[in-house]
Formats: structure tokens, C-alpha cells, sequence
């Protein structure tokens, strides 16, 4: 079956009633349970897995995925109005779209993020029509040496990101890698940080980590600080529907943004985290005014948007064809189809068109009913904001409290997110960036894991850095970025043109 | 399928109230009963122990929930179901790791498994295959030994973790036959594979589902077998046992088990044996734990035990010698 065969096919096994319900059941659930934050579609998932006994492997995906991309859509709408980022992805969403709404933009950020959001969906749909086994052939060249020196690329690019000082953004990441440490080694089997705790055993739980130095944080500056109650004037469908200076900035970090997820989203493991940084760093870098960024930019949450949601679907490639699921929430999926008898693999697209195709076809299906579905919504959750604090807040934190505790049951992690929410504010007071430590956080351990393996499986020679094709691109592009940030900074410091700080 | 379920839930409703009258003799189980699951919904050991506890709802009239809590290599799910222990209705299933290898791979479990745990029955069994790319010049388990022993360390192999089964069953086999090979930690079963077939690795154990899907597809080719027979999801791979120089008794294989609380009721123990084992005589049921890689292996509460006491021991000498090393 050729390509356009397949995807024909694939659309009209789509559009059949049968499956074409479960479809629309899966994006709508996804977009509202998104919202909640931390409760996300891990949660909806793993309640609806049972319900996927009763119906065949075909529907059972496609309504599953729905649901995972359907929440990307929703993520952005907690983490813009209220700061409450489920995960790392969202948390950079926060860092311009929050911005946004305080100065009364909710309207036009969360626009843009839906916008941006379809348009990548499209861009990961098209790549992965068209590109598929490449992508399935670049999941397997990349080796460990090759993903620690991609990870360090990131991480370097994404150390920029900050607004404040050099030192303090280095001094989160720093504080964001120790934190990663906390759990078993996989290389050694050695505990580290925990204190005896198994609750630590697998590291502090990322969910907890995000919405505790987020949101929590958020809610206690708030309280302290009654007079900042948001700016909740009335917002007409004119003040939602963003200017011609605002299309004009969001097209360019959009088709960026995609493409960095596209590829990124292939590659498993952390495609969507990294995509999202490191667009959101690409557009502060290619911006005229890059002091605008943090203060309500819309190009900062037009290219993450945009490349969470392309790797959302790019990340179907290794899922399917390796049996990689790239998240916890994947891993789930995969549960699914093997619950079905079906093991993914590089067969699976000859053994079994129907379920590859149909799933194609339904996630452009399913992003433009998940458009249709939420632009008119904006109005609603815009709404939010007129919720009065002393009402909106209980209700954030109970909401975090259930997503923190459907993660794994254990009320471990309650206590947890509360102290952290705690540390989150006194770094918050002081100014640092919580979503620096945050990628310190989910990079640190792979950086360290693919970096021991690579030395493991080199027998201790370093060379292994430089010999390989793809890792020695990285450690290139990683240090001319380093070298170029630093030229800035001198140039900064010395020229005359020294930029005012807004 | 909301009306399957809706159905499921009268037909256990009506169970329920028919159990009622018994009940008031305060006959067992008089509440739904919890059990705890070491990982999460929709890996291998929630599927498998989602097989069991929907036909055990049905045969003992009350609902059977299970819980997940995942971590540590599944010995949350057994600290949990010890902390909501106490009603007579709280129960779990697990690997063997928790039972048998966890105590000396952590600090600390915070159980005792001969006091704390009753056995109830063993589920089901899985063995490893050994496999490596269909690219390697290894073709069958005397030339993978023989270029195993070239030289020290000259192949390296892929596991999922410091101290799981494929580790360890790895170097139990290296012992065996008398090679040294290079372990390279992994997380999953899919990182090892995709590892092999990049060549970055030279093989690995790993659950014969893990691997099928590679094999078909022509990137991967399995050598050997762990358990004592050939195994029906890959009965082609032949048993490890008595070939290329390795005993004739060589076994390993991971499992799965129901448990209870150590202060269990023996009467509900009995109960739940007897249940259980009924269950896994089902074809059907054998067919489902078959599909997710798993044969059906019930027995009685002391075979468990038993089980428990010689793996322990087994894998503990295996642990011992890789920390001499």
C-alpha cells in the first residue's frame, strides 16, 4: 500500500460511525480533563483502560490518543490563566501565556496557543505521512552517546531562557539537576537522597515538582498579596481575538516550533519537553526585542504550543514501530493494544494498515474537531479569571491535590507538592526561573544514564563522543551555541549599544 | 460496551444481594475486596492480575478493585497493601522481586516476607529467551558462548535495571557456562531491543513478548530459553538447559503470585486458593496470560512458599557473586 493508498484508506476506516464516536469521545474528554491540571490524560487513560476490554484494538487507540492530544490542547488553558502547569511541556507555555493574562491578553494567548496548537498537529500529521520510516530508522541510529550529547544541546540552548541574571537561571538548572539525582541510579542500582523513603526510590514525582513550584507557589504570593486579585474585566470576542500584529508574530515560531517537535517528538524519551524549550529559546534568540519574552510574548507560547503538539503526534512513530513509548501515558497506550493481543512493531504497519492508517487519519480528525471544540471555550475559561480568589483558590488547590494523588495513590506525594509549593515561592520572591530547574530536572538523569551507558558500552573511551556522526553534531552545535552566547554577553557588557532592560 | 458494563455491574449487584443472607452469617468476603498492584494500570502484572480478578468478582459475589501503586520495582504495591491491611479483604498480586530479591537490593522494604506475607497461590510463570540481532555472527547458544569466552567482557548485553530478572538471570547464565559479559543497565524491555538492533549492544534476556515482534520482522533472532520446556508463545527457541555446556537443570523464571497480608484468615486463604486455581484451569484464561507472555502455573499455598524460599536463595547467591565482582 502506497502512502496516499494507505492514507485514503486510513480516512475512510476513520470516518466510519464505529469509529468515528469513539474518536470524538476520546479529543473531547482529553480537552477537558487537560485543563485539570495534573489530572491530565494520565488519569483519564488509566480509567478508561477497562472500557477498551469491550471494544476492538482499532477504536480502543484511536479513542486513547484522542485523549493524549486532546489534553495537550487543555493543558495550556491551566497553565495560561492560572500558572498551573501539569507538565514540563505546559510550564513553558506558563512562562509568556500567564504574562499574558495578567495583562488582561487570556483572550489572545490561549488563541494562540489553540491555533498553534492545530497548526503543529498538521505539521507532526504531515512528517509523520510522509517521513515515518526515516523517523523509525533515525529512533534506532540514535545510540546513548548520541542522546546524551542531544540532551546537553538542550539543556545548554534552554539555559538561556531565563530572564534574569546568567548566574541565577545556571544556579536553577543546577538545583533543577541536583533534584534529579534523588532516586535509583539505573546504572549503578545505587539509592541516592532518599533517605530510606521507597516513595523516593524512582525520584520525586515530576508532577508534584511542576505544579508545586508553579501553581502552589503562585497561590501562596497570591494570598500573601490580596491586592493582586487579576485583571477580570470583561472580555468581549474582540479583546479575545488577537490583532493583525499578533498573526503576523505568530506564524514564523509556529512553523519553527512544529518542525523542532516533529523531529524531536520521534526521538523517545523526553521529544516533547526538549521541543518545547527549545523552541520557546529559538524564538527568544531570533526575536528583535528578546527582553519582551517573559512579559506576555506571543511568540513564546505560539512555538512551544506548536511543538509539544507536533511531537504529541510524532511520538506515535517509536510508540508503534519500536514498542518505545515515549511517556508514561504512551506506555499506557501500549498497555491497550497489548491487552488487544497486538504487539507493536516494525510489522505493524503491513500487519496491520487498518489500525496505523485509521490512526493517522483520525488524529486530523481529531485536531480539527479539538479547533472546532475550543475556540469557542475560550470565552468560557476565560471566565475563570472572574472567579473571585477567595473562591478560585481552594479550588485550585484541591484540584492539585487530586492530580498530584492520582499519579501513583500515595499521599507522599500531597506532602510533598506542599513543600514544594513552599520552595517554589521563596525562589519565586527572589526572582529565579522555576521552569529552568524544571528541565534541569527531567534532563539531568538522561543526560547522566546515556552518558555513563555510552562510556559502559565504549569500555571508558571518551572518543566515542567524537566518532559518532550524530552525537558529534550535537557536541559541535552544543558548543558554537556556548561560545556564541558568551561573545553576546562579552559584547553586552564592553559595546555601546547596551540594551536598557525593560 | 457501556452496556456490558452496566450489565457486569447488575449481574454483581445481584451476586451481592444474594450473598446477603450468607453474609449475615458472617461469612467471608462480606466487602469488596482491594488488590494492590505494584505497577501501573496497563503494564504486564495489571493485565495479568486484571485476568484474575474479574472472573474472581464474579465467583465470590462482591466486587474485586484493584489498586495501582506503582514504584520501586513493585515493593510499593506490597507496602500498601500492608498498610490498608487489617479488614480481611485486602490482598495483592506481585513478581517474584518483591518476595525474593527486593530485601537485598534495598535498604529497606519495611516487610518481612515469611512473617508479613501469606502465600496464596502462584498465577503464572514467564521465562526469558535470550536474544541477539539477526545481524550477529552468533547463530545458536554454542557460538554465542564461544564468543562470549573469547576474551573478558567481550560481548555486552542490555538488561532492565541493576538487580531485575534479566540481570540476573544473565549472570547466572554467564556463571554457567562459565563467560564474563558486560552488563548495560536499561529501564525497559524496548530500550535493550532498539539497543541491539543499533548495534550499540550485543544481546540480551528478556521476556519472549518483548522480543517476538523483532524476530518476525527479521532484526532479531533468539538463541535459547530459560525455563525447563519449550514455551508455547516461542516454542521454535529451545531451553537453555543441557546445551553448550550449561546444566541440565538451568531454570530461571520470573513469576507472578497472589498474596495476602501475613495475619490472613487460613480459611480465606484456602478460599482464595481454591478460587484462583479454578480460574487459571479456564483455557480462556490460560489463552489471555499466554498473549501478554505469561503460562498459567497455579498451586497451593505451599508450593508458593516454597517457590519463594528457593528463589530466594537462588538469586541471593546470584547477587552474591555480583557484588564480589
Amino acid at each position: 500500500m502506497t502512502t496516499w493508498e494507505g492514507l485514503l484508506y486510513g480516512i475512510g476506516f476513520a470516518l466510519q460511525p464505529g469509529i468515528l464516536i469513539y474518536c470524538v469521545l476520546g479529543v473531547v474528554l482529553g480537552s477537558f480533563v487537560g485543563v485539570l491540571p495534573g489530572i491530565g490524560a494520565m488519569a483519564a487513560i488509566s480509567l478508561l483502560l477497562p472500557v477498551t476490554y469491550y471494544i476492538t484494538a482499532e477504536a480502543a487507540l484511536i479513542m486513547l490518543a484522542g485523549v493524549y492530544y486532546g489534553a495537550q490542547y487543555g493543558g495550556a488553558v491551566a497553565s495560561i490563566l492560572m500558572r498551573l502547569p501539569g507538565t514540563p511541556q505546559s510550564a513553558v507555555t506558563a512562562l509568556d501565556g500567564y504574562p499574558m493574562a495578567r495583562s488582561g491578553r487570556a483572550g489572545v494567548a490561549l488563541f494562540a496557543a489553540m491555533a498553534s496548537s492545530f497548526a503543529g498537529s498538521i505539521l507532526g500529521i504531515a512528517v509523520l505521512v510522509l517521513l515515518a520510516g526515516w523517523l523509525t530508522r533515525a529512533a534506532t541510529a540514535f545510540g546513548a552517546a548520541d542522546y546524551a550529547a542531544m540532551m546537553i544541546l538542550g539543556l545548554v540552548a534552554a539555559s538561556t531562557i531565563g530572564t534574569e541574571r546568567v548566574a541565577k537561571s545556571f544556579a536553577m538548572v543546577t538545583l533543577g539537576l541536583l533534584l534529579g539525582c534523588v532516586g535509583t541510579d539505573v546504572n549503578s542500582g545505587v539509592q541516592r537522597f532518599t533517605f530510606g523513603q521507597t516513595e523516593l526510590l524512582d525520584g520525586i514525582n515530576l508532577v508534584a515538582l511542576a505544579m508545586g513550584l508553579f501553581g502552589v507557589a503562585e497561590v501562596i504570593g497570591n494570598v500573601r498579596d490580596p491586592d493582586r486579585q487579576a485583571v477580570a474585566e470583561r472580555i468581549g470576542l474582540r479583546a479575545m481575538m488577537p490583532g493583525r500584529d499578533d498573526v503576523r508574530r505568530m506564524g514564523w515560531p509556529t512553523l519553527r516550533g512544529g518542525a523542532l517537535g516533529s523531529f524531536f517528538g520521534a526521538l523517545p524519551g523526553t521529544g516533547s519537553t526538549l521541543s518545547s524549550f527549545l523552541s520557546y529559546a529559538m524564538e527568544r534568540r531570533v526575536a528583535k526585542r528578546p527582553e519582551r519574552f517573559g512579559h506576555g510574548a506571543v511568540e513564546g507560547v505560539a512555538g512551544p504550543e506548536s511543538a509539544n503538539n507536533a511531537a504529541a503526534i510524532t511520538a506515535f512513530v517509536p510508540t508503534l514501530t519500536l514498542g518505545i513509548p515515549g511517556d508514561p501515558i504512551m506506555a499506557l497506550m501500549l498497555g491497550a493494544l497489548v491487552i488487544h493481543g497486538i504487539q507493536p512493531g516494525p510489522l505493524m504497519l503491513e500487519a496491520r494498515p487498518e489500525m496505523f492508517w485509521g490512526l493517522v487519519a483520525s488524529f486530523g480528525i481529531g485536531n480539527l474537531l479539538l479547533l472546532i471544540l475550543n475556540l469557542p471555550l475560550i470565552g468560557i475559561w476565560v471566565a475563570i479569571l472572574r472567579i473571585p480568589f477567595r473562591w478560585l483558590y481552594p479550588a485550585i488547590l484541591v484540584f492539585v491535590c487530586l492530580g498530584v494523588y492520582s499519579v501513583r495513590g500515595l499521599t507522599f506525594d500531597i506532602v510533598a507538592v506542599a513543600v514544594i509549593g513552599l520552595a517554589g515561592y521563596l525562589l519565586a520572591l527572589a526572582r529565579f526561573s522555576p521552569a529552568l530547574l524544571l528541565l534541569g530536572f527531567v534532563l539531568g538523569p538522561l543526560i547522566e544514564t546515556n552518558l555513563r551507558r555510552a562510556l559502559l558500552i565504549s569500555r571508558g573511551d571518551p572518543m566515542v563522543f567524537l566518532e559518532r556522526p550524530i552525537a558529534v553534531g550535537f557536541v559541535l552545535a552544543s558548543a558554537a551555541l556556548l561560545i556564541a552566547s558568551l561573545w553576546q554577553a562579552f559584547r553586552r557588557h564592553t559595546g555601546p549599544d547596551r540594551p536598557r532592560t525593560t | 460496551m457501556t452496556i456490558d458494563l452496566t450489565r457486569r455491574a447488575a449481574i454483581s449487584c445481584a451476586l451481592a444481594l444474594t450473598a446477603l443472607p450468607v453474609s449475615a452469617q458472617e461469612t467471608w468476603p462480606t466487602e469488596p475486596l482491594r488488590v494492590f498492584v505494584g505497577f501501573p494500570a496497563g503494564s504486564s502484572p495489571d493485565v495479568l492480575a486484571r485476568i484474575i480478578t474479574d472472573p474472581l468478582a464474579e465467583r465470590l459475589g462482591q466486587p474485586v478493585v484493584v489498586e495501582n501503586r506503582p514504584g520501586a520495582g513493585g515493593v510499593i504495591g506490597v507496602q500498601q497493601m500492608l498498610a490498608s491491611a487489617g479488614n480481611g479483604h485486602t490482598f495483592g498480586t506481585t513478581i517474584n522481586g518483591p518476595l525474593t530479591t527486593a530485601q537485598r537490593m534495598l535498604e529497606s522494604t519495611g516487610y518481612d516476607v515469611a512473617e508479613d506475607i501469606a502465600p496464596v497461590t502462584l498465577i503464572a510463570t514467564s521465562p526469558l529467551v535470550l536474544a541477539v540481532s539477526s545481524d550477529a555472527e552468533m547463530t545458536d547458544l554454542e557460538s554465542f558462548v564461544a564468543a562470549a569466552g573469547a576474551e573478558e567482557e567481550a560481548l555486552a548485553y542490555g538488561s532492565v535495571g541493576q538487580g531485575s530478572g534479566a540481570h540476573l538471570t544473565a549472570e547466572l547464565f554467564s556463571d554457567e557456562a562459565g563467560v564474563s559479559m558486560l552488563h548495560i543497565p536499561f529501564t525497559s524491555y524496548a530500550e535493550v531491543t532498539t539497543s541491539i538492533m543499533g548495534g550499540e549492544i550485543d544481546a540480551g534476556f528478556m521476556a519472549p513478548s518483548a522480543a517476538l515482534p523483532f524476530v518476525e520482522s527479521g532484526n532479531m533472532r533468539m538463541l535459547g530459553i530459560t525455563s525447563a520446556e519449550p514455551f508455547p508463545q516461542a516454542p521454535d527457541v529451545p531451553v537453555i538447559a543441557g546445551q553448550a555446556g550449561l546444566p541440565d537443570d538451568f531454570r530461571a523464571e520470573l513469576w507472578n503470585a497472589f498474596m495476602a497480608p501475613g495475619d490472613t484468615d487460613p480459611a480465606v486463604i484456602d478460599r482464595l486458593n481454591t478460587e484462583i486455581t479454578q480460574i487459571l484451569e479456564d483455557p480462556e484464561v490460560q489463552q489471555k496470560l499466554l498473549a501478554i507472555g505469561w503460562q498459567a502455573a497455579p498451586g497451593t499455598p505451599a508450593e508458593m512458599e516454597e517457590r519463594i524460599a528457593t528463589d530466594t536463595q537462588m538469586w541471593g547467591a546470584v547477587i552474591d557473586r555480583v557484588e564480589a565482582q
